[in-house]
């Protein structure tokens, strides 16, 4: 008894010395990026990668833009190394308070954000637009009324129309929408207006004149704009010092014309607003007011139940996907069975092609080929309503490849004198197949189709390559809104419960089907 | 009346010539034994007699029906109507039984009559117990095969291949797959079915079981039938000289 205790003790130790060195080394390798961070040899930007003009990835792969040629000339008058780290526009609060990035500096409208940041002042004043199609019959902004609108997510056009800040009137206007959807970039929002899939984008001047220029004059302007807004570089709120060696850097190359040649080569001249006149946000508050408006104005931080309430949503798009997808993959992927394991030559090839296709292709370029593909090489127009077949399609053909070689497998697990005993009692094909065989094959691959239907739970997150607002780009939206993780936790909460209890359903099937072996 | 009638058959697999010009009489009520080395083509034949290989020329015929055709040197087969109805002729019980595992007794041995021939249920259960009982396994009748033994599982097979009413059993060395003192007891529920006239063929290497239960031994070696006759003649006193090699080397 006292041995068992006396061992108990012993592996609660050693499970605490184990823990304590793992967090130990994870501080030992962090450290020296700390460190390097306060000695400021190295100056790390955040930018979305597909923000163009300001920061993306131009056509030999390399990272430019506007805000980066600037921060590049800080850089090189502070002696510093720049490091041009493209992020997830949902998870720029995590980036910069977890100190994985210096700043947030890619046409940044301070605009809303003026208490969750230590600001520069502007230096772009920037102005919401509307893109539609050249031929579209849209022509000034009420004409949008009915229409399906789409922004990039946690965007300044987003906030224009649904922000707290949000004038009335911009409120008025989304609500005229048919609906106000949310891409996770540029490029997305692009697809959707050329297939129709939506009639207009809402986004910032700059970007947006870059883009009908270099897509090819096919889309255009609207006249009237949204609404005004300034562009500022985000720095980590407290994080002064930083924000003041840029700031009086880039105040110096606005001096010297530096400033001036760089907005030129991008041709934003006519937006630059940098100014030596304008003052700090945060001084013209003294700090203690600063520091209580901050626990006041903040938004109201929603709790757990909130979050779980406002996630239902993507959780029964979740499942919807989830179930749908097994009601139509699996049938087809027996039917892909079938095909490989034909008489026919061809059509046993045509199958090993589609499988090999299906399972050598990642599923999200698979998603978009389903969604925009009809329009790019039918052109087809494409419904709204679209996007969820799209969706669903995507992810049957794509799961029926892998069902396809686990059922294959599993026919071939049944022994041939299964088939033979059979033939001899004067079964027929169908007879074999559906009574003998496959009941067989079922007890076989239960193990790996488990496998198979909790990857799918996880890869239901990939619909939001498409704009499906299931239930982990929802908890991404909330968490960006939030500057909180909890959304994504919850998230996760959901994805782990979900899957014990597919583990529990498989497993009971499995002890079902144990009478036998 | 002949229930089987095989011509001049030949099967090759590959390049390799399993079987060469066999020609094989089956009478009604007769138990024949085919005895001969592995490799000789025995399971081969059973396999071409049952359709579960095809041949590739020669004929064959059931209750004096052609059912095989030899067309150029070439056997052709005929439509599956007719070859569902010459299935019907005959059951096979194999080596590893082959029952089928999710099934339990009863419905191993009553499914086919009931799915495949449309049999009235009832009437099917009822012959498939009474035939349970003769075999001596009727109170195994809700068991799974894998709770039953090697012995028990081929008595299920047996009572299998007797529901459908066959005209004639084939046996592909039914107890090679058994212990010794289980295999007695299979060969005596042959024997009982050999003594009601059944009409049986039966691929052994049981030497002393044959001569007891056939009215003819056929002695297969290379692919061809080197002798047959009556089990005193082909057993106790070989005219050939393989038999004599093949029956020498079993008794040592």
């Amino acid at each position: 008894m006292q041995k068992r205790m006396l061992k108990n003790k012993l592996s609660v130790l050693l499970s605490i010395i184990l823990l304590c060195s793992m967090i130990m080394s994870i501080i030992y390798v962090s450290a020296p990026k700390v460190q390097a961070a306060n000695e400021q040899k190295t100056f790390t930007v955040g930018f979305d990668a597909e923000f163009p003009p300001y920061g993306y990835k131009n056509d030999d792969g390399e990272y430019v833009g506007f805000d980066l040629d600037l921060a590049e000339e800080v850089c090189k008058r502070n002696g510093w190394e720049l490091i041009k780290q493209p992020i997830d526009w949902d998870s720029k609060d995590m980036e910069l308070t977890s100190g994985s990035i210096d700043c947030i500096w890619n046409g940044f409208t301070m605009d809303g954000r003026e208490d969750d940041y230590t600001w520069s002042t502007p230096y772009i004043d920037n102005s919401q637009v509307v893109i539609v199609k050249s031929d579209s019959d849209i022509n000034k902004l009420s004409d949008l009324k009915d229409k399906i609108v789409v922004v990039q997510a946690d965007s300044s056009a987003l906030a224009a129309f649904t922000g707290e800040d949000a004038t009335d009137e911009n409120k008025a206007l989304a609500e005229s929408f048919k609906d106000l959807q949310q891409v996770s970039d540029y490029n997305s929002a692009f697809l959707n207006l050329e297939s129709d899939m939506v009639q207009a984008i809402c986004m910032d001047i700059g970007v947006a004149g870059y883009q009908i220029e270099s897509r090819g004059n096919i889309f255009r302007m609207l006249d009237e704009h949204i609404s005004s807004e300034k562009y500022g570089i985000g720095f980590k709120k407290g994080n002064t010092e930083l924000r003041n060696t840029v700031q009086n850097t880039l105040l110096a190359m606005k001096d010297d014309g530096k400033f001036d040649e760089i907005a030129k080569k991008w041709g934003l001249e006519t937006s630059v607003c940098l100014s030596s006149e304008d003052k700090f946000l945060d001084d013209s508050q003294s700090s203690n007011t600063s520091s209580e408006q901050e626990t006041t104005n903040s938004p109201n931080k929603l709790n757990f139940g909130d979050v779980l309430v406002q996630l239902l949503n993507g959780m029964q798009a979740t499942l919807l996907i989830f179930v749908l997808t097994l009601i139509f993959s699996l049938p087809l992927g027996l039917l892909i069975t079938f095909a490989r394991m034909s008489r026919f030559k061809i059509v046993q090839w045509l199958a090993q092609i589609y499988i090999s296709i299906m399972r050598g292709t990642p599923l999200m370029l698979q998603l978009l080929v389903v969604c925009y593909g009809p329009y790019y090489i039918f052109n087809i127009s494409l419904d709204q309503s679209y996007r969820t077949y799209a969706v669903i399609i995507g992810f049957s053909i794509n799961y029926a490849a892998y069902f396809a070689e686990i059922f294959r497998a599993g026919i071939q697990s049944v022994p041939l004198g299964q088939r033979e005993a059979a033939a001899i009692l004067g079964y027929s094909r169908a007879q074999t197949f559906g009574k003998i065989i496959f009941p067989q094959m079922a007890k076989h691959i239960l193990p790996p189709v488990t496998n198979e239907i909790i990857t799918l739970v996880k890869d239901t997150s990939l619909a939001f390559a498409l704009a499906y607002t299931e239930v982990f780009t929802l908890a991404k939206q909330i968490a960006a809104a939030q500057a909180s993780i909890m959304p994504l936790f919850v998230a996760g909460l959901f994805y782990y419960v979900f899957n014990i209890v597919v583990a529990f359903v498989m497993q009971r099937i499995e002890k079902r089907l144990n009478y036998y072996h | 009346m002949k229930l089987l009638e095989i011509n001049n058959l030949q099967k090759k697999f590959g390049d390799k010539v399993v079987l060469k010009d066999i020609s094989l009489t089956v009478e009604k009520g007769e138990v024949v034994s085919i005895i001969g080395p592995s490799g000789s083509g025995k399971s081969t034949l059973l396999r071409c007699a049952t359709f579960l290989e095809t041949m590739d020329s020669g004929e064959l015929s059931y209750c004096e029906e052609k059912i095989v055709k030899n067309e150029n040197g070439k056997s052709v087969y005929p439509s599956k109507r007719v070859m569902k109805e010459a299935h019907s002729k005959f059951g096979l019980v194999f080596q590893n039984f082959n029952l089928f595992p999710h099934y339990n007794v009863l419905k191993n041995v009553s499914d086919a009559p009931i799915r495949v021939m449309k049999r009235n249920k009832e009437s099917v259960l009822e012959e498939s117990r009474r035939i349970l009982k003769k075999i001596g396994i009727d109170d195994k009748e809700n068991a799974y095969p894998c709770e039953l033994s090697g012995g028990q599982q081929q008595r299920v097979a047996i009572a299998r291949a007797l529901v459908m009413n066959p005209d004639m059993l084939y046996f592909d060395e039914p107890t090679s797959a058994l212990d010794p003192e289980i295999t007695a007891g299979i060969l005596r529920v042959m024997k009982g079915l050999a003594e009601e006239k059944m009409t049986m063929v039966i691929v052994t290497h049981e030497i002393d079981f044959a001569r007891a239960v056939s009215d003819r031994v056929v002695f297969m070696d290379g692919g061809v039938i080197v002798e047959q006759g009556k089990p005193e003649d082909v057993i106790d006193n070989p005219k050939n000289e393989r038999t004599r090699t093949f029956l020498k080397k079993l008794s040592l």
